[in-house]
């Protein structure tokens, strides 16, 4: 499903060059719930950017479903990441002027698909989100939660491949937190949905199926949640 | 230790683009203001050094109501010991023999005979040749439609000939047609010596005036020689440099300040968005410092030093440019006259107003900004977005206003205007909004998806967007409206000569116009009336402040032809014969200073007379620089008997015949022959010029406006960078990013346009119905300006947007993401 084979990122900073991937290798299932963890400035969002083609490595490659995004042209990747990439972000990036319903449809509206069936996969979309009745209403209205679901709901318009969100919990409080993971997960157990989720919090990563650990660059250490000793790690993190 | 200078140094450098724009709208605005205030005092500059080489260093001078006058007259003036330097003259109408095929008219010469070429009481600036009182000065232009040097030989038809000794640049007394075609109205003139004339003429003992230059104060000696010369032909008038009768170029100048206010306005306007933008985007730097214990006053001041180094940077590259583009516009002004007027810059004291101006306006703009930022709340800046919310009710407050400033703007009054600029602002968000929802179906159409988005996001910031819009479209507006006054002009001014003309022909001549004469031409096929002229030039007198002017004054008759127009002819008629009254025309009203009522004093050829003010009237005579006396007052009381000049109403076209036939019967003494047509013609033609200047002023004053679109979308885009980032994100192309933005810049220069043009035409419709005008403009619209303004108004908002927008779509996705 996804491949990345000895990714690289370097980002130049005037004469100064920090390389922040340093030769990654990684491969993700169709399906899979993968949580990345690790300290400030690992590189994990880094990873989640290169794999959404929102930036381009500096070597390596990245294939999704055998397309070569690390390839691909500025356009081209655009067009690959309306039609295959769903993103979720740490401060939701919604558009305030639009309405929850037009929040939603908006990768569609992107596209120029928006169909009569697709309109009917919004509402249920807005009502699997637990936003029903609130279509019209502003997004910047909203609590954030709720403000939240409505970008899970925009990640998953276009059907997409691969679900990447990058700290999706992180303005949330424990609670709202967990409503928002919960319905992570469930769109993951019922639609095989492949998710990458990069997060600081332990307990967001306990949702996921394999955990992947970075460090300065590379993977430091992966945890599946068939590894025996699993949920002695998560136990052994919270503490 | 921390440098407040170089704190707002940084803030302002943050942005960069929006520092260059801001910069931009400043710095010409101030070089507009310069380069008008220098055009301006140059201009003022430039006729008065004419003026005064015209008078030279001559105090008083001597005439006659008889044209000549004998020499002896003025032996007690020269035996004046005070008297140091005089000048005596002879003027005589005659004609160049031609080796081509000339008309009479085309070869009128007047020459002007003087007793010393090279007297200090002339200015003559040499070309070519010597002042040698030997031969014959000849202008430049002169020469060159002749095709003679200096040497070469003139004849002139009956009276002899003479050598050309010097050829010299424009000057007033010399001031010649420089055409053939010009030539058929314009008498050429050149210089002879007195004695040669006196040769040709057989006027041994006449002249036509003296001029002289006293030492020390000679007011007594006027008294005197005013006392003694009462009851004769022969009148002294102090010399006076006053070309207000020869040119109205302050109309002119009146139009080009409104452009340049315009331009402060827009530029103004331009600084007063950045700014409040920059002080709502850093409200909660301000709420930090107040928080850390800066007081109001110190963060207000740190926003007024920042546009101080702003007004600063502004006026020093400003009011250069302005002081190159005062020169380019004083060379572009006089291009329309007929010869080379030479200037020499009067930058000084313009660029010390520019300056000022440079310097202030962009504070007084900011004003509001300056005290707002003061004003930031700690609790409710921490607490809330950093953004303003506009409540429906003050949106209906608004906009009740907008209609009722639009509405008082119907009450004939010039504060009018403003009231519909005001109301026009007021009311532009909402016109901003209407339209967008109006045009967006035709967005979608065009843009697709980014055009639905466009269509909304304009009403995001509705009022700076609409702001944006009502800038563009009162520089449009006014534009027009100037555009349609200029348009409009040669039919008010051909309706102004031909109702105050008198006729349709004046016939100019040396000798006093005898019955017999007049009888003559009556005679005439075409010709159905022939009215005597008299005018009495030039006659000074005080301005209330004390300046000294002169004019002509022009003598009425109840049953003459009209002269001036005025709401009660028949009442000023019989009180013009009662007292010892004048009506003066508007200009001469304006620049006397009194009021209705009051007496203006004259010197007249019977001395000192107060002659009480009754009326102003309207006329194209000198432009309304002149004086209306009863013929009889004017030859009782004023002592003027005279008249050189007949009026003449004909009936049929063309005048050629009845102006050869004149030509031909009045040789001796005819001196000039002009038509109403060559009036309307003069006086129009630097009108022509006047509207390819305003095209040229639409597409700048469009242009400036459009800095302000381009600064607002920029502001706009970069307040909703995150936003940006999000759509490419989610897959909008950089393409769809750019159309939107560009739809959105197409929508707010689309408004400015629609409403320039709406308020353009209103304040037309208004003026041609305004009893202040008095019909002088009618309801035409300036169609090619129009067009130019959507056309450049269009082409310019897309450039403005598609800066922002291509700034936006270059910007990386991350960093979108990132700075949001």
């Amino acid at each position: 499903m996804i491949e990345v084979s000895n990714l690289q990122k370097e980002f130049l900073n005037g004469q100064e060059s920090t390389q922040v991937l340093k030769g990654v290798n990684l491969n993700i299932e169709e399906g899979e719930f993968i949580a990345i963890m690790g300290p400030s400035g690992s590189g994990k969002s880094t990873l989640l950017q290169l794999l959404g083609g929102l930036d381009v490595p500096t070597k390596g490659e990245i294939e999704i479903d055998h397309t070569p995004i690390h390839a691909m042209k500025e356009k081209e990747r655009t067009v690959f990441r309306r039609k295959n990439m769903g993103f979720v972000f740490q401060n939701y990036q919604l558009l305030p002027n639009l309405t929850v319903e037009e929040n939603i449809a908006f990768p569609l509206h992107a596209d120029g698909k928006l169909t009569k069936e697709n309109i009917e996969w919004i509402h249920e979309l807005t009502r699997s989100v637990g936003l029903e009745g609130l279509n019209d209403k502003r997004v910047n209205l909203l609590s954030g939660g709720q403000q939240q679901r409505v970008a899970i709901a925009r990640a998953l318009a276009n059907h997409p491949t691969v679900l990447l969100a990058d700290e999706p919990t992180g303005n949330l409080d424990r609670a709202r937190a967990e409503e928002i993971l919960v319905l992570l997960s469930t769109f993951h157990r019922k639609n095989k949905q492949t998710i990458v989720m990069v997060t600081h919090d332990i307990f967001a990563a306990g949702f996921a199926d394999r955990i992947i650990l970075f460090k300065d660059g590379i993977i430091d250490q992966v945890i599946s949640r068939e590894d025996s000793d699993y949920a002695k790690y998560l136990a052994n993190f919270m503490a | 230790m921390l440098s407040i200078w170089r704190i707002s140094w940084r803030n302002m450098t943050q942005n960069k683009k929006r520092l260059f724009f801001t910069l931009l709208a400043m710095v010409l605005g101030t070089a507009f203001v310069t380069s008008m205030l220098i055009a301006d005092k140059t201009t003022d500059d430039v006729f008065d050094y004419y003026e005064q080489m015209y008078v030279a260093n001559a105090d008083y001078w001597v005439l006659s109501d008889d044209y000549t006058f004998p020499e002896d007259l003025i032996s007690p003036i020269l035996n004046e010991p005070i008297v140091s330097n005089s000048l005596l003259a002879l003027d005589k109408q005659a004609f160049f023999e031609l080796a081509d095929d000339r008309s009479l008219s085309q070869r009128a010469v007047r020459i002007t005979g003087v007793s010393d070429q090279s007297s200090p009481l002339l200015t003559l600036p040499v070309i070519e040749g010597k002042l040698d009182n030997e031969g014959l000065i000849v202008p430049e232009p002169v020469a060159e439609l002749l095709g003679k040097g200096v040497g070469d030989t003139i004849q002139f038809t009956g009276m002899g000939e003479a050598k050309i000794s010097a050829i010299v640049e424009y000057t007033q007394l010399l001031a010649s047609p420089s055409n053939w075609e010009r030539a058929e109205s314009t008498s050429f003139r050149v210089l002879a010596p007195l004695s040669l004339l006196r040769e040709w003429t057989g006027k041994q003992d006449k002249i036509s005036y003296m001029r002289f230059q006293v030492e020390g104060d000679g007011t007594e000696l006027f008294n005197t020689f005013q006392q003694n010369f009462q009851g004769t032909s022969t009148y002294i008038e102090p010399v006076v440099a006053d070309d207000l009768q020869s040119n109205d170029i302050g109309g002119l100048y009146t139009f080009f300040y409104l452009i340049a206010g315009l331009s402060i306005f827009i530029s103004g306007f331009i600084v007063f968005n950045m700014i409040y933008t920059s002080v709502i985007e850093r409200k909660k730097e301000f709420a930090i410092m107040k928080s850390l214990g800066y007081t109001q006053s110190s963060v207000s001041k740190l926003v007024l030093i920042e546009m101080t180094l702003l007004a600063f940077i502004g006026t020093a590259i400003g009011v250069p440019l302005g002081i190159w583009l005062g020169d380019l516009f004083m060379k572009a002004l006089l291009g329309v006259f007929e010869f080379d007027m030479v200037y020499t810059m009067n930058w000084e004291m313009p660029s010390l107003i520019g300056v000022l101006i440079g310097l202030l306006f962009p504070i007084v703009f900011s004003l509001f900004p300056i005290y707002y930022a003061g004003k930031t709340s700690i609790l409710l800046t921490m607490k809330m977005a950093d953004r303003t919310t506009s409540t429906s009710k003050r949106h209906y407050v608004k906009a009740f206003f907008g209609v009722v400033l639009l509405l008082l703007g119907t009450i004939d009054h010039p504060v009018s205007y403003a009231a519909i600029i005001a109301g026009a602002i007021l009311l532009f968000p909402y016109l901003l909004k209407g339209l967008s929802a109006l045009m967006k179906p035709v967005f979608v159409t065009f843009y697709k998806y980014p055009g639905t988005l466009a269509s909304r996001n304009v009403t995001r910031q509705l009022n700076r967007n609409g702001n944006t819009a009502a800038i563009l479209a009162i520089g449009i507006a006014v534009i027009l409206l100037l555009s349609a006054v200029v348009e409009s002009a040669p039919r008010g001014i051909d309706n102004d000569i031909r109702s105050t003309y008198g006729g349709n022909m004046r016939v100019k001549s040396e000798a006093p116009w005898l019955a017999e004469d007049m009888e003559k031409i009556l005679s005439y096929s075409g010709v159905t009336n022939v009215e005597p002229l008299a005018e009495a030039t030039p006659i000074t007198w005080e301005t209330i402040e004390g300046q000294m002017r002169q004019f002509s004054v022009l003598a009425v008759r109840e049953n003459g032809p009209s002269l001036y127009t005025h709401g009660q002819e028949k009442d000023i008629m019989n009180r013009l014969r009662q007292n010892p009254s004048v009506l003066l025309g508007e200009r001469a009203f304006a620049e006397w200073g009194g009021t209705i009522g009051e007496s203006i004093v004259l010197n007249t050829p019977n001395g000192k007379k107060s002659f009480e003010v009754i009326g102003v009237g309207k006329t194209s005579h000198y432009a309304g620089y002149v004086a209306f006396m009863d013929a009889l007052v004017m030859n009782d009381v004023f002592g003027w008997a005279n008249s050189f000049d007949l009026l003449l109403s004909v009936d049929k076209e063309p005048y050629d015949t009845i102006r050869d036939q004149l030509w031909t019967d009045f040789s001796s003494h005819l001196s000039k022959v002009e038509t109403v047509e060559d009036e309307i013609q003069s006086t129009t033609s630097a009108i022509s010029g006047m509207n390819e200047l305003l095209f040229v002023m639409l597409v700048l004053v469009v242009g400036l406006a459009s800095i302000g679109t381009a600064n607002t979308l920029l502001m706009n885009t970069l307040e909703r960078v995150s936003e940006l980032g999000t759509m490419r994100a989610l897959g909008f192309t950089k393409r769809q990013v750019r159309n939107m933005i560009l739809a959105e810049g197409l929508l707010i220069g689309l408004t400015g346009i629609l409403g320039g043009l709406a308020t353009g035409i209103l304040l037309i419709y208004l003026t041609s119905k305004s009893q202040l005008m008095d019909g002088f403009l009618s309801f035409q619209l300036p169609y090619s300006d129009m067009l130019l303004a959507i056309v450049a108004g269009v082409f310019l908002s897309l450039v403005a947007a598609w800066i922002s927008s291509k700034s936006a779509s270059k910007m990386d996705i991350q960093t979108l993401l990132k700075e949001g």
